[in-house]
């Protein structure tokens, strides 16, 4: 190679990082408004920038900018791109890092494009829309979605034209029971808004009507519980009357609206407003809506009757599915003999609530509550909360299920209610929200007894009650009954599907497996022995051998019987169900141990910080006493050896700062010296006789203590002046040489001695 | 005549290539042998096949022995490629020779260890083997790309994912566990196993096992974590027992918690991962996932999809609809082959991690990666050739 050629050779050095440096910077400069030479309006509000970076970073800044050459120019962007969607826009531009939201993905990819923002992808955006949109449905559709999604299309608009109508007959019915008819205003009502529900209803309740109870007959009750059919038949006669009855809840509910204050009426009819407006309408979404202003018509209903049917509909109705409101009907009216006893035997307070509430007039209730001059005499003042408290649920539900407008009304009934309630009979909710529990509690078991798929999934029931009772104090939590809410539906939905896809045979079996995923964290214990009972009944075997068998056991164990195919699957189902349990049992316990894991990660830091602390004290006292040692020990060393000024800078010099010499070295050579100087200087005049005396003072003072100097010079320094003042001035001037070599020896002795 | 056909197959490199490419990998080896040109040609060829091979087995094997050993000893013979690295998943019933009761008279007692040993021995033996025993399997069956992806919670089942050396992609493996006398997590051990200081790092596939054991979630967590700071996919699950890692002695401690993994780096790797939440509980929500997953517009060719779901998923949590999440999966996907398993729980978030950009999450809170109930979703792709 010759030298030409090795003077030609080329290295090339890159930095890694000079790029990100560079944005950095720049990125700090905007912060600063350094050399920034562009301003960006957005919506009226001002971003400085620098116009290379943004050109740089943007198509449509770059001709925008370029060709401008005005000092300070302002760019001014078009209406549709925002400030929320601009701002993660000129960060990106200056850090490369985009900041995305639910709120303002949208507008961001929105801007990006207008501005035609390099290097972004919109993968990304769409991604994100994609994910919170998800979490957006989950969210809204959560509770009602699934009804409406397990019907398939055209049924679903069958049966949900069904829906209200049903409803309120159910509902309705009910009520008569409850009150025999016996408010004479409210038929002069009824004649009034059949007229108006007319169009609607004819067609839905009459035709609609004995199909649904047909088929709730047929597929929930009959094959399981023959104590049902008598109540079918009761409820059948009743058929009649119930068909006008859809109307009577309206006008019932507006005739109560009316002896309630102005604004409830208002509301109250404003709710039977929309959800006539909302019926017209046969929108297949718009279904959705009527299912959900019905929940909230019917639940106003339900304040009437009695507090814990309402408590229970408000659970069920915002599922809109009709067979579960069926069922309720049937449950709580046909019955009341039956649930007094249990009452009677049980709480005293939780029968007279319950009763009170069975047979008394739920209208009349409510008059008492609001205008005590009316209210009979018959009733106990126990009954006003409870209508507070269904309200209540009620509201919660609406709040989390129905659209905008549907919540605002029901907030603003559920405001109205309480206010007048919550005045007038505060003191009572206490004692009662117990005994509803108890009274709550116990229908649920009677029923659960009664038919086991019943009592399953009201066996989530009580739970719900517990919290909604509890937060009584506090009308709008939302969370409790948020969780609740959309925890029943999932159910009793869940429920629903199967009851339509299996008809009788398998029902139970089924409903409850549907029911156990997902109440798995909550009703695991009752779910489970219900269960258990049930394969009892159904399987030769018991259910726990089939959970602990191992599999070969098992296999033979299936070998060894003959089981359908149905039976087969329903213990494959519990063995594959009890191995999830044990898989969750197994994670929980992860977490469990995770959480203990902390706390006693936590308590040894704890006592080791207790540890270290006691130790620094001990070493700081240890280190005083060190110090203590050593500064006695270089003293006496220095007493010892005689030192001189010089001998003793230099130790100190030499000698670290922690070493208390260097401590006695700037105390003892400035202001002390000047000072003993001072003194010596003004007391010259005087003649020689008292010098001797003054030195000799200041000498042993300086030798008694040998630390503070200062300390024993002061008293000193006020002592002369009163002698000495006048002739001060004359001293300094007239002061001969020897005065002064006198006074350096002096000195001198002083430090040395010290 | 046969002269003539001699002289062409020892002279004319073209002619032999064009006929070797149609010889799956074990003959092509055989056959590399006869001569210079041959092996030349067979070396070109098997450098130019890198796609990632699998093998499935579904139900219980006609012979002895669990179906993968069976599946994996004959269908060996017909892959195409040279595995460098293989991953197995078995599932963990029959894994763990409990056997099924129609077949306890054939011997089939052979545990766990011992059919890890006989897999690990059907591979080449400078081929890494990483196979881990879950509770349930989903698998693509070995027909094609497309066929439907199956999850298979119950039954004799495995999979075999077959790694061949891809350009541009390294994979690299790697396995921690809990060691009893030393109590802090050594980092030094991540670079090691190039999940530190390497920039080009873009996948994490990772494992624990025998985790339900106590401390084990701060074990997790000290390997996550420094992880979870870089902008790469972490993707995986929790499966029964670790049973095959050949890189290591087989003595090392099995027993203890530990995690293993496989490492994908590249600057051509892209990834994208969807983490199914619980909310996700029927057909129409998994698929929205999917859509998601699709959103982030890695290219399907030359990738593989993966699916790590709970034990608690599946059929019964469905409402017994079978294979939701893998048909939701292959709705969106319809050429990418789909694995995984069902696990005793996930690792994963969503996340987008391509050569142009990253995706993530930034939360002040950093675990978001550990999850129960779950599924997670990971897409790989290995760059275009």
């Amino acid at each position: 190679m010759s030298g030409s050629e090795r003077n030609n050779v080329v290295f090339a050095y890159e930095s890694s990082v000079h790029s990100i440096n560079v944005l950095l910077s720049l990125n700090d400069q905007r912060k600063q408004d350094l050399l920034c030479d562009v301003t960006v309006l957005v919506e009226d509000q001002r971003f400085r920038a620098h116009r290379c970076v943004l050109a740089a970073c943007s198509d449509y800044f770059l001709t925008r900018i370029v060709n401008q050459h005005d000092a300070d120019l302002v760019i001014t962007l078009p209406e549709e791109v925002t400030v929320k969607g601009f701002t993660p826009l000129l960060q990106f531009a200056y850090t490369s890092k985009l900041l995305l939201n639910k709120d303002n993905v949208s507008e961001v990819s929105k801007c990006a494009e207008i501005l035609a923002v390099h290097n972004i992808e919109a993968s990304c955006f769409q991604f994100l829309k994609f994910k919170f949109s998800e979490i957006e449905n989950q969210q809204q559709d959560c509770p009602r979605k699934k009804c409406c999604k397990s019907f398939c299309e055209k049924v679903s608009q069958k049966i949900s034209c069904v829906d209200p109508g049903d409803l309120e007959i159910d509902e309705v019915e009910e009520f008569l029971v409850n009150e025999h008819l016996d408010i004479p205003c409210s038929k002069f009502h009824r004649c009034q808004s059949d007229e108006v529900s007319a169009h609607f209803q004819d067609g839905a309740s009459q035709g609609c009507e004995a199909f649904c109870l047909e088929k709730h007959n047929t597929a929930g009750f009959s094959s399981l519980c023959p104590k049902y059919r008598k109540f079918q038949k009761a409820f059948k006669s009743g058929q009649i009357c119930s068909l006008g009855a859809t109307s009577s809840s309206q006008d019932v509910q507006s005739m109560s609206g009316q002896s309630l204050d102005n604004s409830v009426f208002q509301k109250s009819q404003e709710s039977t407003d929309t959800k006539k407006k909302s019926r017209c309408e046969p929108d297949s979404v718009e279904m959705q809506k009527i299912t959900g202003t019905e929940d909230l018509e019917s639940e106003t209903d339900a304040l009437y009757p009695s507090a814990l049917c309402s408590i229970e509909q408000a659970d069920d109705l915002t599922l809109s599915s009709n067979s579960d409101v069926g069922r309720h009907g049937f449950n709580s009216v046909p019955f009341p003999s039956s649930y007094e006893p249990c009452g009677l035997h049980n709480s005293e307070p939780g029968l007279a609530e319950r009763s009170s509430a069975d047979t008394g007039n739920g209208h009349e209730i409510h008059k008492e509550n609001l205008s005590p001059q009316q209210a009979p005499e018959n009733l106990s003042p126990q009954q006003a909360p409870a209508p507070a408290s269904g309200m209540e649920e009620e509201n919660n539900l609406s709040l989390t299920n129905l659209s905008t407008v549907e919540r605002e009304v029901a907030e603003h009934l559920a405001k109205g209610f309480w206010n007048e309630i919550y005045n007038t009979e505060t003191t009572c909710q206490a004692p009662l929200s117990p005994a509803a529990r108890v009274c709550a509690e116990q229908i649920n078991s009677e029923k659960k007894s009664e038919c086991p798929w019943l009592g399953m999934r009201i066996g989530e029931s009580p739970e719900r009650t517990f919290t909604t009772l509890s937060s009584v104090q506090c009308p709008f939590i939302n969370t409790l009954a948020t969780e609740g809410c959309s925890n029943s539906s999932d159910l009793s939905s869940g429920d629903y599907v199967k009851e339509k896809q299996q008809e009788k045979c398998l029902y139970s079996c089924v409903v409850t497996l549907g029911e156990e995923s997902e109440t798995d964290t909550e009703g695991d214990s009752e779910s489970c022995s219900t269960k258990e009972q049930e394969c009892e009944v159904k399987l030769p075997f018991n259910t726990q051998r089939i959970i602990s068998l191992s599999r070969n056991d098992f296999q033979s164990l299936l070998k060894m019987y003959k089981l359908t195919p149905e039976q087969l699957d329903y213990v494959h189902d519990i063995r594959r169900r009890s191995k999830n349990r044990i898989a969750a049992q197994r994670c929980r316990k992860r977490k469990l141990d995770c959480i203990q894991n902390l706390e006693s990660e936590i308590e040894k830091l704890q006592h080791e910080k207790n540890n270290l602390l006691k130790e620094r004290n001990h070493i700081l006292s240890t280190l005083g006493e060190t110090k203590q040692n050593l500064m006695g020990l270089c003293q006496q060393v220095c007493r010892e050896a005689a030192l001189s000024q010089e001998q003793i800078q230099i130790l100190a010099k030499h000698s670290s700062s922690e070493c208390p010499l260097s401590f006695l070295i700037p105390e003892k050579d400035q202001p002390p010296q000047s000072e003993c100087e001072a003194i010596v200087y003004s007391a010259l005049p005087d003649g020689f006789c008292c010098l001797p005396a003054v030195t000799e003072q200041c000498v042993s003072a300086c030798e008694g203590s040998m630390f503070g100097p200062t300390n024993c010079r002061i008293p000193e320094v006020t002592q002369f002046p009163t002698r000495v003042s006048e002739k001060a001035l004359i001293a300094e001037h007239c002061a001969p040489s020897g005065m002064i070599d006198f006074c350096q020896q002096m000195t001198d002795k002083c430090t040395t001695d010290e | 005549m046969s002269f003539k056909g001699v002289y062409v197959l020892v002279n004319l490199a073209e002619v032999v290539e064009r006929i070797l490419t149609f010889l799956p990998i074990k003959s092509l080896l055989k056959a590399a042998c006869v001569c210079r040109l041959w092996r030349e040609c067979a070396h070109r060829i098997m450098k130019s096949r890198q796609e990632v091979a699998w093998i499935s087995a579904v139900g219980p094997s006609a012979s002895d022995g669990h179906a993968l050993v069976c599946a994996i000893a004959h269908e060996l013979q017909k892959v195409y490629i040279l595995p460098e690295t293989v991953l197995y998943i078995a599932d963990a019933d029959t894994f763990h020779g409990q056997g099924d009761v129609q077949r306890q008279k054939k011997a089939r007692k052979k545990n766990g260890s011992e059919i890890a040993s006989v897999l690990e021995n059907l591979f080449p033996s400078q081929c890494q083997v990483l196979g881990v025993v879950t509770p349930g399997i989903v698998v693509t069956p070995m027909a094609s790309r497309s066929s439907r992806p199956q999850e298979i919670e119950d039954g004799e089942s495995g999979l075999a994912l077959l790694f061949p050396k891809i350009d541009g992609v390294k994979i690299q493996h790697f396995h921690f566990f809990k060691d009893v006398k030393n109590k802090t997590f050594d980092e030094s051990k991540l670079s090691e196993a190039g999940l530190k200081n390497n920039p080009e790092l873009r996948v994490v596939l990772m494992f624990g096992y025998n985790t339900h054991k106590q401390g084990a979630n701060r074990f997790l967590h000290q390997v996550i974590d420094p992880l979870n700071e870089k902008n790469i996919i972490i993707a995986g699950g929790q499966v029964d027992s670790l049973s095959s890692f050949t890189s290591e002695n087989k003595t090392c401690n099995r027993d203890s918690i530990g995690v293993v993994g496989l490492a994908f780096s590249g600057s051509k790797v892209q990834g994208a991962t969807v983490l199914l939440a619980q909310e996700v509980y029927d057909e129409r929500t998994a698929e929205a996932c999917m859509q998601r997953l699709k959103a982030a517009n890695i290219p399907e060719h030359n990738a593989i999809g993966f699916m790590f779901a709970c034990v608690g998923r599946g059929q019964q949590y469905y409402k017994s609809k079978k294979n939701v999440e893998a048909d939701a999966f292959r709705k969106y996907f319809p050429t990418v082959p789909l694995f995984g398993f069902f696990g005793n729980g996930e690792i994963g978030c969503d996340r987008i991690v391509t050569g142009n950009f990253i995706l993530r999450e930034c939360n002040n809170v950093k675990d978001d990666l550990l999850h129960g109930y779950t599924t997670v979703m990971t897409l790989i792709h290995f760059g275009t050739k």
